[in-house]
């Protein structure tokens, strides 16, 4: 337990550091803010051809009611802390790589959930896109990393009870 | 199937407990206020005056005043810049712990409750401070980055963006995980632990 938290705090705290330092930034995290937004608008327009992208924002082209989408509305932060407890439990590096892959394609399909949800809501009524925009969505994202993090738990521990297949 | 539930549980319980909080305005962002008026008051008496409740806002009033676009000691220009503060980015963690701990059905859950909002107290009051920290930097900018015992700009964002942006969410959890020892959640996930760490 000592051990785990030891590593988590670590690994949390470097990820943070590193996530707010001017050249990751400009080199991941702004870009991929961008991609969200594409890829937000991308899953509207089929249903709503009114929508644009411009860079991280996302706008209406009949309302001109524009979101964008700034630090910590990326799910960048809520994966850090997904990674850092994937990377504190002991368990083999390969198991490591597909939780962290899954979980953060899991947290980001919330993530674009939330963008979109927001979107509509902010166009609909101010301030339940305030609620869900500060209070809700947040505890929203934080419980899906956990319900993650939890099925990882389960998926190694059934990985370990099942019997390995018979060689020929 | 106690996971699922506890999840399941949480999540219908969310309506009521974030109503709840929500009603209750202030009264659990009051004690994190008193805290952060008194760690900043304290700390950087050059900076902070004090800071007090209004409404559901912390009403943080400064020592540097305005006079015609130019940021001043507040006694050189005649007035004092105050910052409102919505002490609700910090303490709807206090809305996500209930939750958390009522789906648990743990024993002594009042007792348990009392302690949880005391460690989230302090943590809101450091989210206040932080929120403030980032205030500061944007309205007042160098005469407060240059007043002693600031800490640098970069130190200023990470901390906001962990105090304010992090552990909201964060902390209900951790704090949860700590008071659900002993339960029959925590049997059924100290079994997954063991089989997960066994296959190392």
């Amino acid at each position: 337990m000592t051990r785990f938290l030891f590593i988590f705090c670590t690994v949390l705290g470097s990820l943070f550091a590193i996530e707010m330092l001017k050249p990751v930034q400009e080199a991941v995290i702004q870009p991929f803010t961008g991609f969200l937004a594409a890829l937000s608008t991308a899953l509207i327009l089929p249903f709503d051809d009114t929508v644009i992208a411009q860079g991280r924002i996302l706008r209406d082209a009949a309302t001109g009611f524009a979101v964008s989408i700034e630090a910590g509305c990326n799910g960048v932060e809520a994966a850090i802390v997904l990674i850092a407890g994937i990377l504190a439990f002991p368990a083999s590096l390969r198991h490591k790589l597909v939780a962290i892959l899954a979980g953060f394609f899991f947290v980001q399909a919330l993530n674009v959930v939330r963008i979109i949800s927001l979107f509509y809501l902010g166009q609909w009524n101010y301030t339940v896109f305030e609620w869900f925009h500060l209070y809700l969505w947040p505890v929203l994202i934080m419980l899906d990393v956990l319900i993650v993090f939890a099925i990882y738990l389960q998926w190694l521990g059934k990985h370990h009870t099942q019997p390995e297949p018979d060689s020929c | 199937m106690l996971i699922r539930r506890q999840f399941v549980l949480t999540l219908a319980l969310m309506p009521i407990t974030f109503g709840i909080w929500y009603a209750a305005d202030a009264l659990f962002a009051g004690p994190a206020v008193w805290l952060c008026d008194l760690l900043l008051s304290s700390l950087y008496p050059d900076i902070v005056q004090g800071a007090g409740l209004q409404g559901a806002n912390m009403l943080l009033t400064t020592q540097f005043g305005e006079t015609n676009g130019q940021i001043l000691p507040a006694r050189e220009a005649g007035n004092q810049i105050a910052l409102e503060i919505n002490t609700r980015l910090v303490s709807y963690s206090v809305a996500f712990y209930a939750a958390l701990l009522t789906a648990s059905n743990l024993q002594e859950s009042i007792t348990k409750f009392c302690i949880g909002l005391f460690w989230l107290t302090g943590i809101m009051a450091f989210g206040l401070a932080s929120i403030a920290g980032k205030d500061l930097l944007l309205m007042v900018g160098t005469p407060f980055l240059s007043a002693p015992g600031v800490p640098p700009a970069d130190l200023l964002a990470v901390t906001y963006q962990f105090n304010v942006l992090l552990m909201p969410t964060l902390a209900p959890i951790c704090i949860w995980l700590w008071q659900l020892r002993g339960s029959p959640l925590w049997q059924t996930l100290e079994a997954d632990i063991k089989r997960a760490s066994a296959q190392r």
